[in-house]
């Protein structure tokens, strides 16, 4: 199938730039013909190929394994750069003049003024400090939208080498390897980690993401109330037991997931944009 | 008199008058409910207990210093401010790890407060954390001990008040998932909730809490060490700490008394999986609060156990001056992971307590009964010391150590082998003969008959295909140059050649 | 050799036609950003205080058929629900829990708050589903609103309540039980969690939020 050759030509990339001239006409004819079928595919996207998302949390009644199909996700997180583009066009989401309601005191809280990142965001780093409601924003700005748990989930299982990610022991050692690290206070560039097989960078070890239905997992702070679901705070979560107890970064993930509202602004959590095929 | 008298019912009109007033103004405290989920609620009321008096704001400390005791009479209200902060520190000489902590430390703050207290607690999540955390602390009673109403993303702070109800010694950790390793991680401390009655005094109070850590390098491999949650989940700590790392009450961070002073520590157990069977050698416990209560006294105690998510009080007498450690008596621990502190005793001896050494002379006891030859000791072989080139002797070094942690079991320290079954290998013309033969005996196996020195064997060896290409060479060097061999070394290449070239092997005993 | 350079023009064609696409889409973001901006530099003050719901611009449906945005619901203070009429477990207690409040208001009271419902199931719970609702559950006419919505609205107004929910097995939805008290200007004042909860506290902030 098109797609899984298209995966398999991406597998183990370097770091991300633009590629040689040759190589992007080849690429080019090859997207034009696959655009011929589908629509257009934006610039700086990559696809990721029909997967299935296994929740982390569901309920008996939940099937195990929900399709995903295929859609476009950025290559690298929204970068500050792309952020200061999006205020100077909407003027009501500059820092100064940003909602309450739409994001906290800490919105771009490391800028050093409205239209001015400064030093503690650099232009190429992830952007940070943004709510949901900007992330949002953003993307409908750009004509696209957020990924769903699921949809980054599935870009996300993909290592370096193998779509399946989680059958990968040193894979998995490197995500635990990133909790243990301090997160530094200025964060580096977007896209200097290997590519996954997708072609997507920085999925893992730079910053956490919004995603569009970040409040999907029925989950309270505390994480060890039996089968993380109360029948009077919940309804029909059912009695809901974690996939894999030992898949640590997933929890990680989910836990942090359920701290947030929609109003939070945090230093290391960012976002990227979905398109739909 | 007058004056005073008027003085007095002023006072005592404030005092009422200010009671009133802070009773009423709490009653429009606003906080975050977070039970069951988060969610902006601005306006929940604390019922006032008309038995709590006015409102302090909680003294905390870090380890081994304990806040003074309460001296107050009545129950009050206790705000306290923890925050989470999850720092890069040292966990032993040259090995940092990233702690996350309650208050900047391990173990994290100690919180004192009264039974009846009502505690308004609020947890402050430092906005440079990469991970959401809550509390859960064992004094609480409630969902979760808190967990549930303290859930807090980085950047942001959550509220939640409890009654203390019970009297004791209380173990607080982080609770979001995954929980063991907010645990492992370094996040927990002590709550001590006096009795009414309160402790009798002593001279020094000092805070004592275990936990493991788990790191990908081994104890004491240097660098900034990652934790690793195979060993967390097979429960195989690399380090087992008083206070958070190596050496934490060594040397200058030595607990001190002087000869004659009453000490107590409060000993908490952070776990995350290890129970420890704490102990003072030297010492005994005098008076021991069972479990950190404050009702079930013990007395005369030597090593009491500690599980993980428990704590206990200990009170003891120093007398004589000197060094006493605390340890984890499950003592390799104490000398090979980490746990073992210090309690510096300074002051006048006292003999009648303890005299020290009286003095040490000759003895010759009966003899022992005789060892048979073949299982007495070698004595050291001329050759592993002199003749060798360093090379070699340092490939026979090596050799040696293979030697004795894994072959010295058949073959015997001495070379000599065992009965008809384990053919000797000092002066073997088989071995002597034959040195790829003998890496094949040592990669593959071997068995059935076979014929040293004239004499018939008929055993099994077992393959030892986990041994590594250069382990192996210098084994056999080792061998072939020791209980009076004298033979050319193996090389690591001849070794990974025949490994190669070996046909598929039965299946490794030792997998 | 010919089909090679067909397909290269054809490639290049698409790709001139997508990259046009692309340019009209922004032109449309100008063009409508260029709308606001010139709202906000003729400094349109902010009619709702910083903290209102009432600031989003969604669509929603009231079970009566009629078009209103949140902010329709401004002037009195509001009780709110997110629920969907197929549930089967928590919801009907839900209700019953905003019954409870209402009757637990004095008339002149009740007169002057409202109790809004907005459904998490955009599929099914139509107006005209809404409607039906309404009659099977006896709910009063008057200042009881039920909202059918998009669904991006739905999701947006979840993340503004803290409410969590999921689309779950058989067309139900899994979802935390919230009960929200607006203000008359659309900020959250209180929140009740939970089923079958003590309303009292409920009725004293409503209490308060309106003219006694």
């Amino acid at each position: 199938m098109k797609g899984t050759s298209n995966i398999q030509r991406q597998a183990a990339r370097p770091p991300w730039r633009r590629p040689a001239r040759f190589g992007r006409w080849l690429r080019v004819a090859g997207c034009g013909l696959l655009a011929f079928v589908l629509n257009a595919a934006p610039a700086d996207m990559v696809l990721i190929a029909n997967g299935v998302y296994r929740p982390m949390f569901r309920s008996a009644a939940e099937p195990k394994a929900v399709p995903v199909k295929a859609f476009y996700l950025d290559a690298l997180p929204v970068t500050v750069n792309d952020f200061l583009g999006f205020v100077r066009a909407n003027p009501r989401w500059q820092r100064s003049r940003a909602k309450r309601i739409f994001a906290d005191e800490s919105y771009l809280n490391n800028w050093a003024g409205d239209l001015d990142p400064g030093i503690n965001a650099p232009a190429r780093s992830p952007v940070t400090y943004v709510s949901w409601f900007a992330a949002k924003a953003f993307a409908q700005w750009k004509g696209q939208r957020l990924p769903t748990v699921a949809e980054w989930e599935c870009a996300a299982s993909a290592s370096a080498t193998r779509p399946d990610g989680e059958n990968d022991p040193r894979f998995q050692a490197q995500i635990q390897q990133w909790y243990s690290r301090p997160t530094p206070a200025v964060l580096p560039a977007a896209g200097a980690d290997t590519a996954n097989v997708f072609g997507a960078h920085d999925l893992h070890g730079l910053v956490w993401e919004w995603v569009a239905d970040f409040n999907s997992a029925l989950i309270s702070g505390d994480s060890r109330e039996g089968g993380f679901s109360d029948r009077r705070f919940f309804c029909g979560g059912g009695s809901q037991g974690a996939r894999d107890p030992g898949d640590y970064p997933g929890f990680m993930r989910y836990a942090f997931r359920g701290s947030l509202q929609a109003d939070y602004c945090v230093h290391n959590l960012g976002f990227r944009c979905a398109h739909d095929l | 008199m007058n004056m005073t008298k008027a003085l007095l019912e002023i006072r005592a009109g404030l005092t009422v008058g200010i009671a009133f007033v802070s009773v009423l103004a709490f009653r429009f405290v606003g906080a975050r409910a977070a039970e069951g989920g988060p969610a902006p609620a601005p306006n929940i009321v604390v019922p006032a207990d008309s038995e709590v008096v006015g409102v302090e704001n909680a003294v905390l400390t870090d380890a081994p210093n304990v806040p003074p005791p309460i001296t107050r009479s009545r129950a009050t209200k206790v705000i306290v401010h923890l925050e989470v902060d999850e720092v890069t520190k040292r966990l032993a000489d040259g090995v940092e790890y990233v702690f996350w902590t309650f208050g900047g430390s391990v173990p994290g703050k100690f919180i004192r407060i009264r039974e009846g207290d009502e505690v308004e607690f609020h947890l402050h999540n430092h906005q440079d954390n990469k991970m959401p955390h809550n509390i859960d602390l064992h004094a609480v009673t409630g969902p979760g001990g808190g967990a549930a109403s303290s859930f807090a993303a980085p950047g942001h702070s959550s509220q939640f008040s409890f009654q203390a109800l019970n009297p004791g010694l209380y173990v607080y950790h982080c609770a979001t998932a995954p929980v063991g390793m907010h645990i492992g991680n370094g996040m927990y401390g002590l709550i001590l909730v006096e009795s009414k009655a309160g402790l009798p005094p002593v001279d020094h109070e000092y805070y004592v809490m275990q936990g493991e850590f788990y790191t990908a390098g081994k104890f004491g491999e240097e660098g900034l060490q990652p934790f690793d949650l195979d060993k967390a989940v097979d429960e195989r700590p690399s380090y087992v700490v008083f206070n958070g790392a190596v050496g934490s009450l060594a040397g200058n961070n030595a607990l001190t008394a002087k000869a004659g002073d009453t000490v107590r520590i409060y000993f908490g157990n952070g776990g995350p999986n290890l129970a420890s069977s704490f102990h003072v050698i030297g010492g005994q416990f005098d008076t021991l609060y069972a479990d950190g209560t404050m009702t079930n006294r013990l007395h005369d105690v030597q090593t009491t156990l500690v599980p993980p998510g428990s704590a206990v009080i200990v009170d003891f007498k120093v007398k004589v001056p000197g060094t006493y450690p605390l340890v984890d008596h499950s003592i390799f621990r104490a000398f090979n992971k980490g746990a073992i502190g210090t309690l510096t005793v300074s002051g006048p001896e006292n003999r009648l307590v303890y005299s020290g050494r009286e003095g040490d002379t000759i003895y010759t006891g009966k003899p022992i009964a005789s060892v048979p030859a073949t299982l007495r000791a070698a004595p050291p072989t001329k050759t592993e010391a002199a003749g060798l080139n360093p090379a070699l002797r340092e490939k026979c070094a090596r050799g040696k150590q293979v030697y004795m942690q894994t072959c010295f079991v058949c073959h015997q320290p001495n070379g000599l082998g065992v009965g008809n079954q384990i053919p000797p290998l000092a002066k073997s013309d088989v071995l002597m003969s034959d040195k790829l033969g003998a890496v094949r005996g040592v990669l593959q196996g071997r068995s059935g008959q076979l014929t040293v020195n004239g004499k018939r064997y008929n055993g099994t060896m077992i393959p030892f295909p986990n041994l590594s290409d250069e382990q192996i060479a210098d084994v056999v060097t080792y061998i072939r140059n020791s209980w009076g061999n004298s033979g050319d070394a193996v090389a690591a290449s001849e070794v990974s050649k025949l490994r190669k070239a070996a046909p598929a092997l039965a299946a490794n005993p030792f997998e | 050799m010919n089909t090679s350079k067909l397909s290269f023009a054809l490639a290049a064609a698409l790709l001139v036609n997508a990259h046009l696409l692309r340019a009209a889409e922004l032109n449309t973001n100008a063009a409508v950003r260029s709308c606001c901006a010139a709202k906000e530099a003729g400094g349109l003050r902010p009619a709702y205080a910083d903290k209102s719901l009432y600031q989003v611009e969604s669509q929603w449906t009231t079970d009566g058929g009629k078009p209103i945005r949140l902010r329709g619901l401004a002037g009195q203070p509001q009780v709110m629900l997110m629920f969907f009429s197929k549930c089967t477990s928590a919801c009907p207690i839900l209700l019953n829990d905003l019954k409870r409040i209402s009757a637990a208001l004095r008339p002149e009271q009740r007169a002057q708050v409202g109790f809004t419902l907005v459904s998490f199931d955009t599929e099914r719970d139509t107006p005209a589903a809404l409607a039906e609702y309404r009659q099977a559950w006896d709910l009063p006419l008057k200042n009881w609103t039920l909202l059918s919505g998009h669904s991006d609205d739905v999701l947006e107004l979840a993340a503004l309540l803290g409410v969590k929910y999921r689309k779950a097995a058989a067309g139900q939805f899994a979802h935390s039980n919230v009960i929200t008290v607006l203000n008359a200007k659309g900020e959250i004042v209180r929140q009740q969690i939970g089923l079958h909860e003590d309303i009292r506290e409920t009725v004293q902030t409503l209490g308060k939020l309106v003219r006694n």
